[in-house]
């Protein structure tokens, strides 16, 4: 990768700059933003936005299942969704909208927005020694169309979606419950929420293939790019060719809904499980794009405090590549137990194992990255340690559900909630803290408390493993997922797991703490102040950069260590 | 902007366009929604959207037509907007495969148990279907005829010859009209409802997308051709002309496997109306 | 949990393993069941709902592993997933952590003040994309056989239920016993626990079959997409509207096995267990027969003959037809 650390020097280029850095007035700026950082910047406040939501909603949901029966159900219905006297059913159903809700705003809204839209859209151009995106003004429209998506789902809770207020599909939204099953315009909102968000990602997705493909700085060559820019180019791909895919089928099911079309309606010889096919072709792509990024900011991490070029570059790249090309034939895994036949399952039970291959090369390169190297436990470190290991044991339970008839006992119970919790919730989350405080001096200028960065992983370490290891447990023992209440046997993990809810929620408030810390008392940050093992383009530039990054665009020499 | 920039990117000042563009297509989809369900500002609402969305659209491509003229758009640039018209239409390659993937489902495993379908594809219960080598082939024809008078224009346009441009330009216009009125003819007097069963559905939504992008892109090359009045395009460079003759392309190719598939090889061997 | 807890499960896993490798030889002979004059025997007394045995057919308090299992497969199954599949990824999980614990402890920056600038090691990068691929190639072997196995077609003459998911409770369909209807709803908790049944998995009428033998189970959804679930028996099959699904259902012995719908089908998705009563065959014909218009699986049809003869495998295609015209009056509720 390339290297150019002259810091004095360009501090002083800063100083020159600073006074023709005209920013523009504050609507214009944060309303019509042209700028990649800027645009970078809405998006992680709107993700972090989404994800306390999508937080709270999950407390909800926590607090339901801390014990058997149904305690705060109808409560939350008359309170907070408005419901007067809501039946039982009506209650029930709001455990639908809220596990509908929080699983479509932490994926559509929090991890997608925070990765690609904020960590992408400051990082890539920076990366690769560019002015801006490709597409400056395509970059703004792709963000507020997930902020209209946003809303659209936020309207949802609140009008009738058939057994009450609420759109109560799972955000798989499968067909026929999504459609037959669920009159009232809430699902039309959510799912018109999808499209809107949908639509900006596919743009998103456009600008940054050219962005990355054209705009490299003179000498940067495919195979010197850093690997969060090879990681985010992976996902645009599949984000390109998944997304269209889910616009159809959610399509279906608006014109299913309300046109008569019968796509997935038995009656008129239609079929739910193409719903589930086309659903799951997007779906499963959808689960890496949630993650590639997240590896891509963990390489960058790894060896910058490892002060060691990454291991095994090309090896890196391509597994991601592999990932991603594999990633598309192996969606019927979410379909075990929907009737496929014989040789569809062995099939799709092979592919999907062989993902386990690529993704342990990155496992292990990351490792090696780390062997003889020179660590500094700085928080960013911590926090991408703690993903290898959480990581790691998401994988390895995805490889358990690989196996078409061990899945026949685990699919949509627990254990597939407490995979995919870890590979996201702990994966995916914790790669964003990763690089969230690997950054956030580089954006803001300013440094947040190490300290607090310190405790919010353990704390928050320790929350989510005690919230989401149980699950497991109860999977196994047969507890079936989206269910508000459940036999007196599962209470005791059940009940722990709500606990780690507790725990974790704390560190998330020692989280905007240190935010609100580092911009109201931080200390100024230095253009590399991670020093020596910060070998990326962003580290040449001062913190923040000035507003106008490259207004002569570096020349990346030839490396050494190749 | 900033000055002092020595590279050939094109860094835009603040817009709000986009902003008003994702207003506009907000306002349609949640008036689409009081429409279907028929509740207050239903009649309204998406219509209020869709031209706020139209409008905002028609700004934004004006911009980047001016721009075009102020000699913004360098070669980079131009090279960005190949990368992006180029991915756009593999997107949209993508949402087609979605409708394929529906009508393989409905006509590779027509449904056993619905007695609709009753295992049978075209559907047991229809009484006919189109004649793929009537009005369908006509339109197959016509939608070739039209790639290449595109490529006429797109010729002519390389060789400074303005005339033939904006001939070839009509030619293919008119072509697209015809075409759409064709499939609206065709609409009206095909011998099954939309919806109610897998076949409508899958028939209808298929072509029926791919319509909307004859039509977008007929307005494409109908914007070209102002542009060409105008005085628009010089022989190396006229992107905009470009993409219009490659979605164009791209939008005959999907007839051509919605002809293959749906018209001929679906309706093998059934009666015909 | 406690580490004791963990032990505990470990030993249960090895104790199982061991029955496990026995039962690798002896399943293939279990499938044999019931024929001829036994298969059509009725037990005299009726029929009275079995108790549950505690903790067999249902979630054990605070249990970490899978139920105990109760048909071949399942045993096939759960004998992978703790000889195979668990060991394995516990070993890979344990051994990223050991790496990562070394690299903290040896490569910390005091331990090693100066980095070293190794970048590649071609032998490393095939060996950590080689040893992978051998793991999975492990575990490929019995996965597919299991595969296999659960897809083994049932014999001619097995007998078929119909399982219906509906918004929000079951219905079973016996076309070779008449053609009945059996309604199962949820049980109260208050009933439930009244009648010594766990609570939320308790249903009024029950899923009655016949042990020890295969079972042509068929699953379809009247209104959305509900799924057939028996933890116990490691059965889940999708009920899905204009599609039946069908599987072999085997049932070793005796017993009442919970379970619960497994798709989310809407508000009462949570509220509409699954309880499977398998008796031997002279207590389900007993069970059968307090139906109106049943009659025992082969009986009337059946020639008196021992061996599945074509008479036999014919009955329950003649059955069929009685079957429309007795399930209107079948006994519901
Ligand atoms: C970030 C998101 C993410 C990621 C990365 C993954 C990764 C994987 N997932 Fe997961 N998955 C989800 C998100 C994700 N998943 C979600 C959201 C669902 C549920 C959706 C829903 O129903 O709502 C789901 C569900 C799901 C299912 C369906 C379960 C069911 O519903 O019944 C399956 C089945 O095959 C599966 C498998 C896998 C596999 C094999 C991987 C592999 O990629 C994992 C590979 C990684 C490793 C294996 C670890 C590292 C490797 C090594 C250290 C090498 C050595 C290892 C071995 C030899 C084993 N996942
Ligand atoms: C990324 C995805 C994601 C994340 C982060 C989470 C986080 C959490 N989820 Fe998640 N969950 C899903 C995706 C996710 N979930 C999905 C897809 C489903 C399935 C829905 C369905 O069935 O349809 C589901 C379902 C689901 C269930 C099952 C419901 C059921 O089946 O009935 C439960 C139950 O406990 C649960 C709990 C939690 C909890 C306690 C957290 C906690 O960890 C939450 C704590 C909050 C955070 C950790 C987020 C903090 C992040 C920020 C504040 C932003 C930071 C941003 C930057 C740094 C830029 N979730
Ligand atoms: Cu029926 Cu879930
Ligand atoms: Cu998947």
């Amino acid at each position: 990768m390339a290297t150019i650390p002259h810091d004095d020097f360009l501090a002083h280029e800063h100083e020159d700059h600073a006074h023709h850095d005209h920013k523009p007035g504050f609507f214009a700026r944060w309303f019509m933003s042209t700028n990649h950082k800027d645009i970078g910047t809405l998006y992680l406040i709107f993700a972090v936005c989404a994800g306390i939501i999508g937080g709270a909603i999950s407390g909800m949901m926590r607090a339901e299942l801390a014990h058997p029966g149904i305690q705060y159900l109808g409560w939350f219905a008359t309170h907070i969704f408005g419901e007067s006297n809501p039946s039982f059913d009506q209650t029930l159903h709001l455990w639908n909208v809220l596990i509908t809700a929080h699983g479509l705003i932490m994926v559509f809204f929090m991890v997608m927005p925070a990765m690609i839209g904020g960590f992408g859209n400051w990082f890539v151009p920076l990366m690769i020694g560019a002015p801006d995106m490709a597409f400056p003004r395509m970059n703004n429209i792709s963000f507020w169309l997930t902020v209209a998506g946003f809303c659209s789902l936020m309207i949802s809770p609140f009008v009738p979606g058939g057994t009450g207020n609420g759109a109560g599909i799972g955000w798989t939204a499968y067909a026929p419950l999504s459609t037959t099953g669920s009159q009232g315009p809430a699902v039309d909102f959510a799912i018109f929420s999808l499209h809107l968000a949908g639509a900006g990602s596919i743009m998103g997705a456009i600008n940054f293939i050219t962005t990355i493909f054209n705009m490299r700085a003179p000498g940067m060559t495919l195979h010197k790019m850093p690997l969060f820019v090879w990681s985010v180019l992976v996902t645009a791909f599949l984000l390109l060719l998944a997304l269209p895919v889910l616009a159809a089928a959610i399509t279906m099911l608006i014109t299913d809904r309300n046109f008569h079309t019968t796509f997935f309606d038995p009656a008129g010889g239609g079929d739910p499980i193409l719903f589930q096919h086309l659903f799951w072709f997007f779906g499963h792509p959808e689960v890496y794009i949630m993650i590639l990024p997240g590896f891509g900011m963990i390489s960058q991490i790894i060896s910058t405090f490892s002060k060691k070029p990454v291991f095994g570059y090309l090896g890196m790249a391509y597994a991601m590549v592999a990932i991603g090309v594999v990633g598309f034939v192996v969606w019927a895994h979410h379909m075990y137990t929907t009737g496929l036949s014989e040789d569809v399952k062995m099939y799709f039970t092979t592919a999907t194992m062989v993902i386990a291959v690529p993704t342990g090369i990155k496992i292990f390169s990351w490792i090696a990255t780390m062997w003889g190297g020179s660590i500094s436990f700085k928080s960013p470190m911590v926090w991408a340690m703690g993903f290898i290991f959480l990581f790691t044991v998401g994988g390895v339970t995805g490889v358990v559900l690989a196996n078409g008839g061990i899945d026949d006992n685990l699919q949509d119970t627990y254990y597939v909630v407490g995979h995919f919790h870890y590979v996201l919730s702990l994966g995916a989350v914790t790669s964003l803290f990763a690089g969230f405080y690997y950054w956030f001096p580089k954006m803001s200028g300013r440094w947040h408390s190490e300290l607090l960065a310190h405790l919010h992983f353990w704390v928050f370490f320790a929350g989510v493993n005690m919230v989401f290891f149980p699950m497991h447990f109860l999977g196994m023992q047969g507890m079936p997922r989206r269910y508000p209440d459940y036999a007196p046997a599962f209470e005791k993990w059940n009940h722990l797991s709500t606990v780690g809810y507790m725990v974790m929620s704390v560190s998330i408030v020692i989280f905007l703490i240190n935010i609100a810390y580092a911009l109201v008392a931080g200390k100024k940050a230095a253009g590399n102040y991670w020093g020596e093992g910060a070998t990326t383009l962003e580290w040449t530039l001062s913190s923040p950069p000035p507003f106008h990054q490259f207004e002569t665009l570096p020349k990346i020499e030839d490396d050494h260590h190749h | 902007m900033a000055s002092g920039k020595t590279h050939d990117y094109h860094i835009l000042p603040p817009d709000i366009v986009p902003l008003a563009t994702t207003i506009g297509a907000f306002t349609f989809t949640s008036g689409m929604v009081l429409f279907m369900h028929e509740m207050p500002g239903g009649k309204f609402v998406p219509w209020a959207g869709l031209a706020i969305l139209l409008a905002a659209m028609f700004a934004w491509f004006s911009k980047i037509v001016n721009e075009a003229k102020a000699g913004d758009h360098t070669p980079v640039v131009q090279l960005h907007q190949r990368y992006g018209m180029i991915l756009f239409i593999a997107s949209e390659v993508m949402f087609f495969v979605g409708w394929f993937w529906a009508f393989f489902d409905f006509s590779l495993f027509p449904s056993e148990i619905s007695k609709v379908v009753g295992g049978h594809w075209p559907l047991k219960t229809m009484e006919a279907v189109m004649d793929p080598f009537d009005l369908p082939l006509l339109n197959t024809l016509i939608l070739l005829c039209s790639g290449t008078t595109v490529t006429w224009a797109h010729h002519c346009l390389i060789h400074g010859d303005r005339d033939g441009l904006k001939k070839g330009l009509w030619i293919t216009i008119a072509l697209g009209l015809l075409f759409s009125s064709l499939q609206g003819y065709e609409y009206l007097h095909a011998p099954f409802a939309f919806g109610k069963n897998t076949y409508g559905s899958a028939f209808y939504m298929a072509t029926g997308f791919h319509g909307f992008h004859v039509i977008v892109g007929t307005i494409f090359l109908a914007v070209c051709l102002k542009r060409a009045y105008n005085g628009d395009f010089t022989p190396r460079q006229h992107f905009g002309f470009e993409a219009a003759a490659w979605y164009w392309h791209f939008v005959d190719v999907v007839w051509l496997f919605l002809f293959v598939c749906i018209y001929v090889w679906g309706n093998w061997g059934f009666p015909v109306d | 949990m406690t580490l004791g807890d963990f032990l505990h499960a470990i030993r249960r896993g090895t104790r199982r393993a061991a029955s496990g490798l026995t039962l690798l030889s002896i399943t293939v002979a279990a499938p044999a069941f019931a024929e001829g004059a036994d298969r059509l025997a009725v037990a005299p007394g009726g029929y009275t709902p079995m108790k549950p045995t505690p903790g067999k057919g249902m979630p054990v308090d605070g249990g970490i592993t899978f139920q105990q299992q109760y048909s071949p497969n399942g045993d096939y199954a759960l004998w992978m997933h703790d000889m195979f599949l668990l060991p394995i990824i516990i070993a890979v999980s344990l051994f990223v952590l050991g790496l990562l614990a070394w690299v903290v402890i040896r490569y910390n920056r005091r331990a090693n003040p100066v980095p070293s600038k190794t970048s590649h090691n071609t032998m490393l990068e095939v060996v950590w994309t080689g040893l992978p691929i051998l793991i999975l190639l492990v575990v490929f072997v019995p996965s597919m056989k299991l595969l296999a196995r659960q897809y083994k077609a049932p014999p001619a003459n097995a007998l078929t239920i119909k399982a219906t998911g509906n918004q929000w409770y079951w219905s079973y369909s016996y076309p070779d016993n008449g053609g009945f209807e059996v309604i199962s709803n949820m049980l109260p908790d208050e009933e439930a626990k009244k009648r010594g049944e766990p609570p939320q998995l308790a249903a009024d009428n029950r899923m009655v079959v016949p042990a020890g033998e295969p079972i042509h189970l068929q699953t379809t959804g009247a209104d959305v997409i509900h799924s057939f679930a028996v933890p116990s028996l490691w059965f889940k099959l999708d009920a899905v509207p204009g599609r039946i699904n069908e599987k072999v259902l085997f049932v070793k012995e005796p017993g009442v096995y919970y379970g619960q719908c497994s798709e989310l089908c809407g508000a009462r998705h949570g509220y509409m267990p699954i309880v499977v009563e398998a008796l031997d065959r002279p207590h389900y014909n007993a069970w059968v027969m307090t139906h109106a218009g049943a009659k025992v699986d082969g009986a009337p049809e059946a020639a008196p003959a021992a061996d599945a003869t074509p008479a036999a495998a014919a009955a329950p295609a003649a059955a069929d037809s009685a079957a429309d015209a007795a399930s209107s009056s079948g006994s519901a509720a």
